[in-house]
């Protein structure tokens, strides 16, 4: 995939003054023997060039002793010294690189058929000019074991990412992210429940590679981070040679991938009119039959409702019938553009970029700007000192909706009923207070009457001495730091809901996280007869200071003043600071043996602000051995096995995402009669440490017909134990509980992943990859005997219980409509099968399902023809369900006035109906409590991402200037395939989302299906 | 000698990045640090501070503690009808041991003890001018709430066997972490009773006469009566009362009116110990409970008939009682004021100590028990009674104490049945909270609750 671009990727310059001698000749296949049209042919070092015809003919004049390099969109780059010859035959080969490519590993890079370790790597290119606004989103089922989940499609907002499972109950499950060698922030720094992104603010383009360490052998040198794995990304460098500018313009819209199905203005008048109804027959009156009944019944009071429901409308009429989902979405556009130059000389190299994008969310007022630039450089003072220094800054700007549990949030306007208009016939929004038509004060109202605007601006850079003090000797020294500042500002006026009794209400806050790390070590690279050595070795120290304030007030003059200047009152203000460091030594020795024995051995130890005085510091081992059996006499002339490696890992590796100050026994500020007094609020653990993982792995990667099929096998297993639980104590301590290391679990699975080179002729190529992961995950130890964490909340189903992987659903199981009388039905689970009850209190808990998928995968194609490609990715989660935790509201037969789902028109009307929905009620509980009814299959597979670009032929641009030209549309999340009737099943509904809470729908916005067409160019 | 120089200056310029290893030490900053707040003069008796706050709560002395010893005691005095399960058991004498309200009352009370055990570890760091008073304070609050806390989760001392019914753990060690010995049986009556008397006797030497709104001699030596008045040891108990009216010579008084001596922000001249409440601080759970809907309460608690025929028709006190315009039915004026503070020791329960003493002894220490009963009766617009009864003394502080916290601990001392029950019935005895019998198998459960 590196194709036009690697014709600047030049080494060496040995230009002088030759003679130009006319040169011809023929590209062919070497696997086919097609000729190859469209080949680009450069004089190295140089802008001379052409392309071959559609006989794979090409002339150009070159110097004598000059050097012609071969390049084509999946063949491997080829160079021919010209040595005075006047024809020039090439053959090129395939570009099957997958085991010959760099990967980037903790603290250096390695060769990847000499990796004992588990890397998946994720090309830059693969990425580039995706339609989402963060680069996990991107890489999203392109790596095996590697499950990405957006909570829901609100812009910029919480992603999920769990490398081979989740291994926490209380601390983070995140992996440890870390951009050009410094560990960046990357959690969520929103002061609301809905958690912002930080990895929003990398402009992904700019990326050269993703690596993700996975098992303990590759993470263990990050030491007691590492347990949740670690992602390394590496920005794009300049390389010697002329500058390369390439510009990006993108165009685009985005709309819902799903909706749901609501009652139109006919059916709720129906459904509600009958659950009045039902309430009169029950309490004996009969208001259709006997008109002496209708005065004070409910079925009065409900047309009542509609009357006020339907504003300055006639429901009786049907007046209106409001599409109150359609109201929550936007006509949502992007446009993005990116400008980047790289070159360099033989001294002095350099990348730089410019980007903006523009992106709308598909919720209404939500949008996400970034603009950002980069400058990378590097600079050879001597032959044997190398520094360099890498600067991103970005802003970006997240116009924000409110969490998915605000009536204010945009796709809370489903409850409202149809009968509502959305403004009266004078033009002004109904609300549920200055102009009431509603019982929900809606979106609508808020969209028009606030802002809540998140902004960011970062700084990421890094700085490094590089000093080969022998041939084999390298002493490096970097410094780096992530500068992050957030300004949340957020203004709700007098006519909206916060701020109607205050005359508005005004919040501003600041957030200031200063995250740098210094390092030194050394690197040996020696080859001493059949050995190989790779060694490093050095120190490093981080430290992180985070600065917040904010303040809060109310009552503004005019609706106009939005800053907190104006406000008459200041109502809440505070100022915290919060810190870490990490003072670690690291050390690798990789081993090689007559090219095929491999040997890796790491450690770090860690000591951090975070540990108590007891465990100050941990020690964080792996070790892992290769076999490259290919490499044996045996196998060295099998043609058909290319590649066989046998490899096996195991190491500790540590969590250390724990509160900056849990092992301290704190005392917090009190008062008392308005004096200031301090209280204990937490008990010393100086015992207190990070969780700890132990993995072990075991791979097999191999090549077959030349490479032309490759692939990994892998299979782990990763035991957790000593994570951090609240243990309660005996009241007597004057404490409820301490923050112990004592619980266990496990994760365990198998990975796959297969790269097949299909088709490789003159004209057509087809690269395939599919990935597979499967994993378990299981909670086998609690503190003590205890069997089960549960919050006791009566509308949510995620607990921890042992034995079932974290978070799993439990919770009483729904058995349908009573068919005598409509009476929602639960399963006893008792001593007697199938025994049914309509008390939900008297029916027994049971496991209902699990919230995490546990078989994911992706699968990637490209197809090239001529100058045309293909490029698609399905991506697929499955074995997991989904709750939805609005299905109390929105599904629950006519119990409040919230519009309901299309599905409870098949609600049970008379004895002898069966059905899965109850008898409507009005404000009756028949079955809306949280139960199985509320959960469904949350598997899919969606075409994640299609591309069709058209690269126009090299000999056409160059007359205007271009080298390269590339025109393409895309689209992302373009097909969906599930059985979740939901919006989207990829969900997680923000203001909930934690280890435990995971798998539910609450009104969360879903993904967004983008289209784009977009313009590349090189020049 | 180039190379040398190359990388010595590397090592420079990276040793100064990296110069500060020194800073894994890093402290919190909301919060403070155990040792630190151990460490000076000015912290410890900011802790003590923190002592004082942690008894106010709801929970303790902010109300719930005297609202518990009142829905203990007759049914016919009063009635909850609440929607709150956790006073209701209490009341229906039909606890579970998962009883919200319980569980607190013992949580928050080892959180004070807790507190004060830090405070007494430190006192060496304490100015010594003050180095008695601060030792005072601690010791009070520690023997007042093993005090409540025995009263409440054990069987009365007055059913004697004292030595073996078991008590509360005592704790006297600060909390520095989890081990072994946190996990504390429970001690038994007499062994707590006896430290609750140390405790209090230590209190009532080292504190000032008057010490602002915190414990002082007078209400040290009060709690000190009111101990002895369970253990029956009315001589100690009338000392005790004596000597305290003594240390309020001068500095309190019985107010004028009765009214005057409920609602008030700030202490009326004659509270010896009460908990501050004002608008910025604090909470009142007497008024949360007792208060009609219409001042701010829950309107809970309703005053039955059997408690207003406690009283003469003419006694003034009837006056505080009112009918809730809203369900109509009879409340306490008391506490109507959310922001008031909640009375613990009054002077008036010091006179009526003294003179139940005096009678049962024979004796007219301090002052003549018809002296002392009329100046509370006067108040009240009674009538001089001169040859006053042990049971004139007993229904007198029913009338003048009432709804402050004294219900069922005088009907358990004078071995009286409460709604048909005998004094010393497992039902009147609060359970060992299920959570603690969950976490703490060394301790027992009280007789009655599956224990």
């Amino acid at each position: 995939m590196k194709h036009m671009f690697t014709i600047i990727c030049i080494c060496l310059v040995s230009l002088g003054a030759y003679a130009q001698t006319n040169i011809s000749g023929k590209v062919t296949s070497a696997e086919d023997g097609e000729p190859l049209p469209g080949v680009s042919v450069i004089v190295k070092g140089t802008t001379q060039g052409t392309v071959t015809d559609v006989n794979g003919q090409y002339t150009l004049s070159a110097p004598s002793a000059g050097t012609l390099v071969f390049s084509f969109v999946g063949m491997a780059s080829q160079e021919v010294t010209v040595n005075g010859r006047s024809v020039i035959d090439a053959q090129l080969e395939p570009d099957i690189k997958q085991l010959s490519e760099v990967v980037v590993v903790g603290y250096g890079t390695q060769i990847k058929s000499d990796l004992t370790g588990n890397i998946a790597q994720v090309d830059g290119e693969v990425i580039a000019n995706v339609p989402v606004p963060s680069f996990e989103q991107a890489i999203q089922g392109r790596s095996a074991g590697v499950l990405v989940s957006s909570q829901n499609g609100k812009v910029g907002q919480g992603i999920n990412i769990r490398i081979r499972g989740g291994s926490s109950i209380t601390a983070s499950n995140e992996p440890l992210y870390v951009v050009d060698g410094i560990p960046i922030t990357a959690d969520n720094q929103s002061r609301t429940g809905a958690a912002t992104n930080p990895l929003a603010d990398i402009n992904f383009n700019d990326i050269e590679s993703i690596d993700i360490l996975k098992d303990a052998s590759a993470a263990a040198i990050y030491g007691s981070r590492a347990a949740n794995g670690v992602v390394l990304i590496t920005t794009k460098k300049g390389k010697q040679g002329k500058t390369q500018f390439t510009a990006n313009f993108q165009y685009g819209v985005s709309s819902p991938t799903g909706k749901r199905e609501w009652l139109n203005a006919k059916e709720y008048v129906e459904l509600y009119r009958e659950a009045a109804y039902n309430n009169d027959l029950a309490e004996g009156y009969d208001p259709i039959n006997d008109p002496g009944d209708y005065p004070g019944s409910w079925l009065e009071y409900m047309e009542e409702t509609f009357d006020f429901l339907a504003g300055d409308t006639d429901w009786r009429q049907l007046e209106n019938d409001t599409d109150w989902q359609k109201e929550a979405f936007q006509d949502a556009r992007l446009t993005a553009f990116d400008l980047s130059a790289a070159g360099g000389t033989e001294k002095t190299r350099f990348y730089a970029s410019g980007s903006y994008s523009d992106q709308d969310g598909i919720l209404i007022g939500n949008n996400f700007k970034r603009i950002s630039g980069r400058l990378n450089l590097d600079h050879t003072a001597t032959d044997k000192l190398t520094f360099g220094l890498n600067v991103g800054i970005s802003k970006t700007t997240n116009n924000r909706v409110t969490e998915d549990n605000q009536f204010s949030t945009p796709l809370q306007l489903v409850a409202q009923s149809p009968l509502t208009p959305v403004r009266d016939k004078e033009g002004n929004l109904y609300d549920n207070a200055l102009n009431p038509a509603m019982f929900y004060y809606p979106a609508t109202v808020e969209l028009e009457n606030s802002h809540f605007v998140s902004t960011v601006f970062r700084n990421l850079v890094n700085t490094y001495v590089s000093y080969d003090i022998t041939d084999a000797l390298t002493l490096k020294g970097e410094y780096g730091f992530d500068l992050l500042t957030q300004y949340e500002d957020r203004y709700q006026n007098s006519k909206t809901q916060t701020g109607l009794d205050v005359n508005g209400y005004g919040t501003s806050r600041w957030v200031r996280i200063f995250n740098n790390t210094s390092r030194i070590y050394l690197n040996w690279n020696k080859e001493l007869g059949v050995s190989n050595f790779d060694i490093i070795g050095g120190f490093e120290y981080q430290k992180s200071t985070r600065d917040q304030t904010n303040v809060e007030g109310q009552g503004f003059p005019i609706d106009n003043l939005k800053t907190v200047a104006s406000a008459a009152e200041i109502v809440a203000g505070s100022g915290t600071l919060n810190e870490f460091s990490f003072l670690s030594y690291f050390a690798r020795a990789n081993y090689k043996l007559h090219g095929r024995y491999l040997l890796s051995l790491s450690g770090r130890v860690d000591a951090s602000s975070r540990f108590g005085e007891n465990n100050q510091y941990g020690f964080f081992p792996a070790a892992s051995v290769g076999w490259i059996i290919s490499n044996e006499q045996f196998l060295s002339d099998n043609s058909f096995l290319s590649f066989l490696k046998l490899r096996s890992s195991y190491g500790l590796t540590g969590n250390a995402e724990i509160g900056n100050y849990d092992h301290f026994g704190l005392y917090r500020p009190v008062s008392y009669d308005q004096t200031s007094g301090l209280r204990p609020s937490q008990i010393p653990n100086p015992d207190l440490e990070w969780e700890k993982t132990a993995q072990l792995d075991i791979g097999l990667d191999f090549g077959l017909m030349n490479d032309r099929l490759s692939g990994e096998l892998d299979y782990y297993i990763k035991k957790t134990s000593g994570l951090l639980l609240d243990v309660p104590v005996p009241g007597t301590t004057g404490f409820e509980s301490q923050t112990q290391n004592i619980g266990e679990l496990e994760n365990q699975g198998i990975e796959l992943v297969l790269n097949y080179n299909a088709i490789a002729t003159g004209n057509f190529r087809w690269t395939t990859s599919v990935n597979l992961a499967k994993n378990n995950n299981k909670i086998t130890q609690l503190s003590g005997d205890q069997e089960i964490i549960d919050s006791g909340s009566s509308r949510w189903l995620n607990v921890v219980k042992v034995g079932e992987p974290i978070g799993v659903f439990y919770g009483v199981e729904y058995a349908g409509a009573d068919p005598d009388n409509g009476d929602a039905l639960f399963y006893v689970n008792g001593e007697t099968p199938g025994e049914t009850t309509n008390n939900f209190n008297s029916a027994n808990k049971v496991v209902l399902g699990n919230p995490t998928p546990d078989f994911i995968g992706g699968w990637s194609n490209n197809i090239s023809f001529k100058g045309l490609e293909l490029n698609f990715l399905f991506q697929w989660a499955t074995g997991n369900k989904i709750f939805n935790g609005g299905g109390g509201f929105m599904s629950a037969n006519g119990r409040y006035e919230d519009n309901q789902t299309k599905d409870q028109l098949r609600r049970w009307q008379k004895p002898g109906d069966i059905t899965d929905i109850p008898q409507a009620r009005l404000y009756e509980n028949n079955g809306a409590q949280a139960s199985s009814r509320y959960l469904s299959d949350g598997s899919y597979i969606r075409l994640k991402n299609i591309t069709l670009a058209y690269n126009l032929p090299v000999n056409l641009i160059q007359n205007i200037g271009f080298n390269t030209a590339r025109i393409y549309v895309s689209g992302q999340n373009v097909l969906t395939f599930t059985d979740y009737d939901g919006w989207d099943p990829e969900v997680n509904t923000d203001y909930r989302a934690s280890n435990i809470n995971l798998g539910n729908d609450f009104y969360a916005a879903p993904q967004a299906r983008t289209f784009t067409v977009g313009v590349k160019v090189g020049f | 000698m180039k190379t040398l120089k190359n990388i010595l200056a590397v090592v420079a310029i990276i040793g100064l990045l990296i110069g500060c290893n020194e800073e894994l030490d890093l402290r919190p900053p909301q919060d403070v640090d155990a040792d630190l707040a151990l460490s000076s003069d000015a912290n410890v008796k900011t802790t003590l501070l923190g002592a004082y706050d942690a008894l106010s709560e709801g929970d303790l002395l902010g109300g719930s503690l005297q609202r518990n010893a009142e829905l203990l005691g007759q049914k016919s005095h009063i009635q909850f009808s609440g929607t709150y399960n956790a006073p209701a058991e209490i009341w229906r004498k039909d606890i579970t041991t998962v009883n919200l309200d319980v569980t607190e009352v013992w949580l928050g009370g080892y959180d004070v003890i807790n507190i004060v055990n830090n405070v007494i570890s430190a006192l060496e760091v304490v100015d010594e001018d003050d180095r008695d008073r601060i030792s005072g304070e601690a010791h009070f609050i520690r023997g007042l709430v093993h005090f409540e806390l025995v009263k409440f989760f054990a069987q009365p001392y007055s059913a004697g066997n004292v030595a073996s019914n078991l008590g509360v753990p005592l704790i006297l060690e600060p909390t520095r972490g989890i081990s072994e010995e946190n996990y504390v049986a429970r001690a038994s009556v007499a062994d707590v009773y006896d430290q609750v008397i140390r405790d209090l006797q230590i209190a009532e030497a080292n504190l000032p006469s008057d010490n602002d709104v915190y414990a002082n001699k007078a209400a040290a030596a009060a709690v000190l009566s009111r101990v002895y008045l369970q253990q029956l040891a009315y001589e100690e108990a009338r000392d005790a009362a004596n000597r305290a009216i003594g240390h309020t010579n001068g500095l309190f008084s019985l107010a004028s009116g009765y009214a005057a001596l409920y609602n008030n922000s700030s202490n009326s001249s004659e509270d010896i110990f009460a908990i501050q409440v004002n608008t910025q601080d604090g909470v009142n759970n007497l008024q949360l409970y007792f208060a009609a809907a219409g001042f701010g309460g829950r309107g809970d608690i309703e005053i039955q008939p059997g408690q207003l025929a406690l009283y003469d028709p003419g006694d003034l006190r009837l006056n505080l009682y009112y009918d809730d315009p809203a369900t109509g039915e009879t409340r306490t004026g008391k506490y109507i004021n959310q922001f008031a503070n909640v009375p613990f020791i009054r002077l008036s329960e010091l006179y009526l100590t003294r003179a139940e003493g005096n009678i049962r002894l024979g004796e007219t220490v301090g002052d003549t028990p018809e002296n002392d009963l009329f100046q509370i009766q006067e108040r009240a617009g009674l009538p001089f009674n001169a040859t006053p009864t042990v049971d004139d003394v007993l229904l007198e502080r029913r009338r003048e104490l009432a709804h402050e916290g004294h219900a069922i601990h005088d009907y358990k001392r004078l071995q009286l049945p409460v709604d048909g029950l005998p004094f010393d019935a497992n039902e009147l005895v609060f359970p060992i909270p299920q959570r603690e019998m969950n976490v703490n198998k060394n301790l027992k459960q009280n007789a009655g609750y599956g224990g």
